[in-house]
């Protein structure tokens, strides 16, 4: 990918025009491929999309989120996925299939406030997103701090195959969980690598358009490991 | 409003653990307050107006001054009425529409505090008894939802009514006739500062953020006038306070109110 293919785009601007797929963040119009959102746009072999600067998140098949249990009904519990849709956690994900209603009490398992790790089962924008915790290294969160970061950075965090989460992981002994929504749990026994970690994690969300961001970030961790 | 934030169980653990070691969530004193920033005159076309900003807290005050009829028991003093809004871009589960209860009683809580502590003259606001007075409108917008909303509120209307300017009337034919061109100061004679406390617990933290307000037991607001005399209260929350916590919260308010307002009548001084 050279250089001049990525550049700063704005929503109605035009990318490119030719035999390219659209994908993210761009609709195809005639010949046209034009952008959707303010972001940097990259234009790949075949396809192109925009990575934007801002936004949302909008849940997806699959991904793994960090909800906070906000409500419940007596059949399921609500969820605050940061996000305009509410996570529906059916009551029978966790009471299993004899889930009964009326006799089991739902605040026993999960209460108002309670952190969860989940993944989301199905979800197709007419209605709220359905999500599980019926999974390994998924479920209710006993401890850690959570902390929230723009869901378009949340890639930048990861970094290429990891790097960057691992990084800060080797440097400061965190455990650190990834909600695609943007909501991070940071659990670390030493309160210094916990400080740390969260403020390498604050540095990603400031500074995810710079370049050389990875090498800053080990640079940060190693001065103050001294 | 403010009832469906609910805050995460592991940050409500952590400040409750933080305050067993004498600590708060972002590392103030108990009885310390968030930076309180005031600026006055920000809106030129009302009558006075300030912004105050206490920590993440922001509120914006206008004053509107205009005649109208006195209330029929009070045909000797002019009117003072204090509202509160929560705008929806100040946080993410505000919405538009008629005021919550929490809402009603903010308006009512800064209203009365500066009411009781009788900060303006009313009885100099009347231009013709039992018909005509002048009424003070204070007006609060909040723009930003960080908790504590009492405090940054009363202090806004505080500050904007101290440095509005009364425009000039005169009854012509029985009619308020605005003489144009004349303004006079109000007539303040004392300044109320509102002090909200949570409890958590066993303890007592002043100005209390949205974090510490989601997860406290009980609140009180109690203000004070310029002589450090208590003038109204308002306690608030599911649980109660002993005796003994009121004590201590009574004299918190003074001494905590104590500097607030100094920072106030340095607005009157540069007015």
């Amino acid at each position: 990918m050279g250089d001049n293919k990525r550049r700063f785009v704005i929503p109605g601007e035009v990318i490119t025009t030719g035999p390219y797929r659209p994908e993210q963040n761009v609709i195809l119009e005639g010949k046209k491929i034009i952008a959707t959102k303010v972001g940097i746009s990259e234009i790949y072999d075949d396809s192109v999309k925009v990575i934007p600067l801002t936004g949302k998140y909008i849940p997806k098949s699959e991904d793994l989120v960090i909800g906070k249990i906000i409500s419940h009904s007596s059949l399921s519990w609500e969820a605050d996925i940061n996000s305009c849709y509410v996570g529906m956690l059916p009551g029978s994900d966790v009471f299993g299939r004899n889930f009964q209603p009326d006799t089991d009490e739902m605040t026993s398992k999960l209460k108002k406030g309670d952190l969860i790790a989940a993944r989301i089962v199905n979800f197709d924008r007419s209605r709220d997103p359905l999500i599980t915790i019926a999974d390994r290294e998924l479920g209710k969160i006993d401890s850690g701090e959570l902390v929230k970061i723009s869901p378009s950075k949340v890639p930048r965090l990861i970094g290429k195959q990891g790097t960057m989460i691992q990084a800060i992981e080797m440097a400061t002994h965190a455990t650190i969980t990834i909600g695609q929504n943007g909501l991070v749990v940071v659990a670390c026994e030493n309160p210094d690598g916990l400080l740390k970690a969260k403020k390498a994690i604050q540095m990603i969300d400031e500074q995810a358009h710079m370049a050389n961001l990875t090498d800053k970030v080990k640079a940060m961790l190693e001065s103050n490991s001294v | 409003m403010t009832s469906t934030f609910v805050i995460d169980q592991l940050k409500r653990n952590k400040i409750n653990d933080l305050l067993e070691k004498g600590q708060r969530y972002d590392g103030r004193r108990f009885d310390e307050p968030r930076p309180l920033v005031i600026e006055t005159g920000v809106i030129p076309k009302a009558d006075g107006s300030a912004r105050v900003r206490l920590g993440d807290t922001e509120v914006v005050t206008g004053i509107k001054i205009q005649p109208d009829r006195p209330f029929p028991d009070m045909g000797d003093k002019g009117i003072f009425i204090c509202t509160a809004e929560i705008l929806p871009l100040a946080h993410p589960t505000a919405e538009p529409g008629p005021p919550g209860e929490d809402v009603i009683e903010l308006a009512r809580v800064v209203d009365r505090g500066i009411r009781e502590s009788g900060m303006v003259d009313l009885s100099q606001l009347v231009l013709e008894k039992d018909k005509t007075v002048i009424g003070i409108f204070a007006d609060n917008s909040v723009t930003d939802h960080d908790g504590n909303l009492f405090d940054a509120c009363s202090c806004a209307s505080t500050a904007a009514i101290l440095t509005c300017k009364i425009p000039k009337w005169e009854m012509i034919n029985d009619k308020p006739t605005l003489v144009e061109g004349q303004k006079s100061d109000p007539p303040i004679t004392t300044i109320p500062v509102a002090v909200t406390m949570a409890r958590i617990g066993d303890y007592i933290l002043v100005d209390p953020n949205a974090d510490e307000w989601a997860c406290m037991d009980a609140r009180i607001t109690i203000t004070t006038n310029s002589n450090g005399n208590i003038c109204a209260l308002q306690k608030g929350g599911d649980d109660g306070f002993t005796p003994e916590q009121i004590i201590q919260c009574s004299e918190i308010a003074i001494s905590v109110g104590a500097k607030i307002r100094q920072k106030i009548e340095q607005l009157r001084q540069g007015r």
